[in-house]
This record gives structure tokens, C-alpha cells and sequence, in this order.
């Protein structure tokens, strides 16, 4: 009789958390006291976490010496390529920048040159196959804000949903509420970005006949909203087009994007605040 | 139980939720990550009933939710079931058994991970069974791997209970 009141009061009690936790995710004092609890837990588990960085490094050395010869064979490849395209864009550049002078042209924020980085580090990982969420420690007391962008040296990884003063949430491009407004630089087209299989994303709302090739570059289009004006600024990397795919039923191209960012190993991150905010 | 094992169960608990947050959710190999948290609650449940069982799910649970700003409640309520679950197999069946952390590592695992899908589930968010049975034999091996030295460890901390000193609701023969 004890053990079956125990069971259901505890029950009870954590229904009753979930109801008030998921009608008002990131507001209320439900919340407040989260992020307090968020705050007094992170000591322990930026701890933990520096006492596993040696073995995770040591692992990832022996994981990097085991690929690199090929990895190395590709990598001067690409930078032969990349080294044409950088002169091409270096002169590209000056031109657009000329011309937007002539033009007095409009624009909002745009990056990086209008955000500072607060770098800061992962000190959760996503727990379950559906947690598709870091914390990473660093949070209002930063600057950081909810939408506030995060990204690798790699490319863009997600955004923050919910803040505490010391610690964020950031959920990934993986999760499948995402969905980031891309441009395919290469071939000039708009689309959504949304999560894939795996690792992999999908650049959605593709009209069929516009020219999407294999590794064309897809970076973010830069989203202005009145109420998070900080979303995704214009021309983050997100990743390259790794196969274009055409049905006869469907009404868009299925454009599957590599991101640059490797999800399955963040570490180090930074997340891109106005540089006009403290 | 004493005061001194209910302290001993909620440190070996939040070492496991802290460690499992930290630094196992991000260790995947064949596609499954070791869950220390879930092992160590077997352990502890097994080792004191299902009361303690049920409260450490709940503790260890409300932490996980806490360090990853997740929604408050939901892992707590999948592990203070399992807690509860693993806690009366203890009592009852399991009492003396060698394999019973083994057996209750393994089943546990399989209910967790359908257990958070039917949460997920019954809250309207996006959820799969696909990536989940994907992942479960791994996860399952992984947890496998842990649940000797884990159970040596938890049990070295709790001294197992006298007969007498479990549930009386159900007799065993012999």
C-alpha cells in the first residue's frame, strides 16, 4: 500500500511538472527555478566534462590518425579548388561592396561582421534519439538570448530555445522543428532547410526546375523577424548539396545537404550576439 | 533503510545523472550511447525495493531534465516507473538471483526507450520508433558492458538487505 502511494504521488508530482513545464517552456517561475537548478549543476558538469576532454582527445587523435592520409589526399584537392573560387570571390567582393556604395543600399545585420562570438563550450549532449539539444555554458548573463544563432568554426549548428543566466539550449538543425530559410549560393535559389536521415539535412521547398548541382554551397538567407531579430543573420555556412533527386510525384526537388558541422562531436561553439547588445 | 544508504543512493545517483549528461550521452558507437544513469538506478533499485526505486528514478530523473533544460517532469516520470518497476522485480523474483541485474538492465533499457517515445508521443512532438529500434541493441550492449562493474560498485556501497528486511506482500517458496 506504502509503495503503491509512493509510485503514484511521484507520478502525480512529475505529471504535474511536465503539464506546467511543456505549456510554458522557456517563461514562468517553473522555469526560473530550472534555470536556477541549471546554474547550480553546471560546476559539476563542466567538471566532468574536463575530466573526460583527455580521453576524448586522445581518442580523437588516434580517430584522426587513422584517417588521415585520405582525409589529406582530399583536403589539397579541395584546396586547390577553394583557392581558385577565394581570388574569384576577393574580386567579387570589392565589386558588391562598390556597388552597394553606389546604391546606398539597404540591409539588415549580416554576418560576422555585425556579431561578436561568445565562445563557450557543450557541457550536455543530446540524451536519447530524440533530444536533438546541447547545453552549452553560456547564457543570458552573455548576452545570449533565445533564437540567438550558434555556430562552429565548421558552420551553423542551431539556435537557443531556452536560456538560463549561466546556461542555453540550443536545439540543432538535426531536430525536426527546425527549419532555417537557405540560399544555394552556387545556383542563386531559396529553400528551407530541415532535418534528414541521420546527419544529413534536406534543402526543402526546391521548385523542380531550377538548377541545383552536387556540391553547391548552401549557406543561411537571413531572416528578419520583429520579434527575434537576431535569427540566422545572412550568409552563415550550412553545408554542401550532396544529391539532387527529382520524382514525378513530388512537387519539390529532394536536395539532400552535408552540413559542414560535425553533430556527432561538438565541442567548442560560439554563439553570434549583436554586436550592438551587451 | 538507513538515512546514511538513502544518502549513499542519491550521491551514487547524481554522480551517474551528472557523468551520463556530461559525458555518455556523447559516446556513440554502432549507433547506441551507454546509459550509466539507467544501470545505476537498476542497481540501487534492486538493491533497496521499490520505494527507493521509485524516489531515485524520480531525484535522477528531475536532474537529467534539469542540466539539459528539458521539459521538467518527462524523464522523471519514464524512471521513476522503471525505478519502481526494477524495485518490485528485486523484492520479489529477482531476490538472490545472479542474473537479475543483467535481466533487468536489458529489459529496462528496451521499456525506457519506449517509454520516452510514448511520452513523446502523447505530447503531440515528434517521435519514431525507427531510430530507437536502431539504436536499441547497441544501447543494450553498451549497458551490458557497464552493468558488472556498476552493480560491484552500488553493491559495495549498499549492503544487500536481510530477508527480512524486504516486502512480505509476496512469499517465496523454498
Amino acid at each position: 500500500m506504502v509503495r503503491r502511494s509512493v509510485l503514484a504521488a511521484l507520478v502525480l508530482v512529475a505529471l504535474a511538472l511536465l503539464t506546467v513545464s511543456f505549456r510554458s517552456p522557456t517563461s514562468g517561475a517553473l522555469h526560473d527555478v530550472q534555470g536556477y537548478g541549471a546554474t547550480a549543476l553546471r560546476p559539476f558538469q563542466v567538471a566532468a566534462e574536463r575530466v573526460a576532454r583527455p580521453f576524448r582527445d586522445v581518442y580523437g587523435y588516434f580517430d584522426g590518425l587513422s584517417k588521415a592520409k585520405s582525409e589529406n589526399a582530399r583536403l589539397r584537392r579541395e584546396v586547390r579548388e577553394w583557392q581558385a573560387v577565394a581570388s574569384q570571390s576577393v574580386a567579387n567582393e570589392r565589386q558588391v561592396a562598390e556597388l552597394k556604395r553606389l546604391l546606398h543600399f539597404e540591409e539588415g545585420p549580416t554576418f560576422p561582421q555585425d556579431y561578436r562570438s561568445v565562445n563557450t563550450t557543450v557541457i550536455s549532449f543530446p540524451n536519447g534519439p530524440f533530444a536533438q539539444e546541447v547545453t552549452i555554458e553560456a547564457g543570458s548573463s552573455s548576452g545570449i538570448r533565445f533564437g540567438t544563432p550558434v555556430v562552429t568554426a565548421d558552420g551553423l549548428i542551431g539556435h537557443v530555445t531556452n536560456v538560463s543566466p549561466h546556461t542555453a539550449t540550443v536545439t540543432l538543425l538535426t531536430d525536426p522543428t527546425s527549419a532555417v530559410t537557405a540560399r544555394d549560393v552556387t545556383a542563386g535559389v531559396n529553400g528551407l532547410i530541415r532535418h534528414g536521415q541521420g546527419s544529413t539535412l534536406i534543402l526543402d521547398q526546391v521548385p523542380k526546375q531550377l538548377p541545383i548541382a552536387k556540391n553547391d554551397i548552401v549557406v543561411t538567407l537571413g531572416t528578419i523577424d520583429k520579434h527575434y531579430p537576431d535569427l540566422y543573420p545572412r550568409g552563415i555556412p550550412i553545408g554542401t548539396v550532396q544529391s539532387v533527386g527529382i520524382s514525378d510525384t513530388a512537387s519539390y526537388l529532394s536536395v539532400q545537404v552535408t552540413p559542414f558541422a560535425r553533430f556527432e562531436s561538438l565541442d567548442a561553439v560560439a554563439a553570434l550576439v549583436p554586436k550592438n547588445r551587451k | 533503510m538507513s538515512a546514511l544508504d538513502g544518502v549513499k543512493a542519491a550521491v551514487l545517483l547524481f554522480v551517474a545523472a551528472i557523468l551520463q549528461v556530461s559525458i555518455f550521452a556523447d559516446v556513440h558507437v554502432l549507433g547506441g550511447a551507454p546509459d550509466i544513469l539507467l544501470v545505476t538506478l537498476v542497481a540501487v533499485a534492486l538493491l533497496r525495493g521499490s520505494i527507493v526505486g521509485a524516489l531515485g528514478g524520480f531525484f535522477a530523473g528531475l536532474l537529467v531534465d534539469t542540466a539539459t533544460l528539458g521539459t521538467l517532469g518527462l524523464t522523471a516520470l519514464v524512471l521513476t516507473i522503471a525505478g519502481y518497476w526494477i524495485g518490485r522485480y528485486g523484492e520479489t523474483t529477482g531476490r538472490d538471483r545472479g542474473h537479475a541485474p543483467f535481466t533487468s538492465v536489458a529489459v529496462v533499457t528496451v521499456l525506457y526507450l519506449f517509454g520516452v517515445v510514448i511520452v513523446h508521443f502523447v505530447l503531440g512532438e515528434y517521435t519514431a520508433a525507427g531510430p530507437v529500434a536502431r539504436g536499441l541493441l547497441p544501447e543494450i550492449a553498451w549497458n551490458l558492458i557497464l552493468t558488472a562493474p556498476v552493480y560491484a560498485l552500488v553493491r559495495r556501497l549498499l549492503r544487500p538487505l536481510d530477508r527480512g528486511d524486504y516486502a512480505t506482500e509476496v512469499q517465496l517458496l523454498g
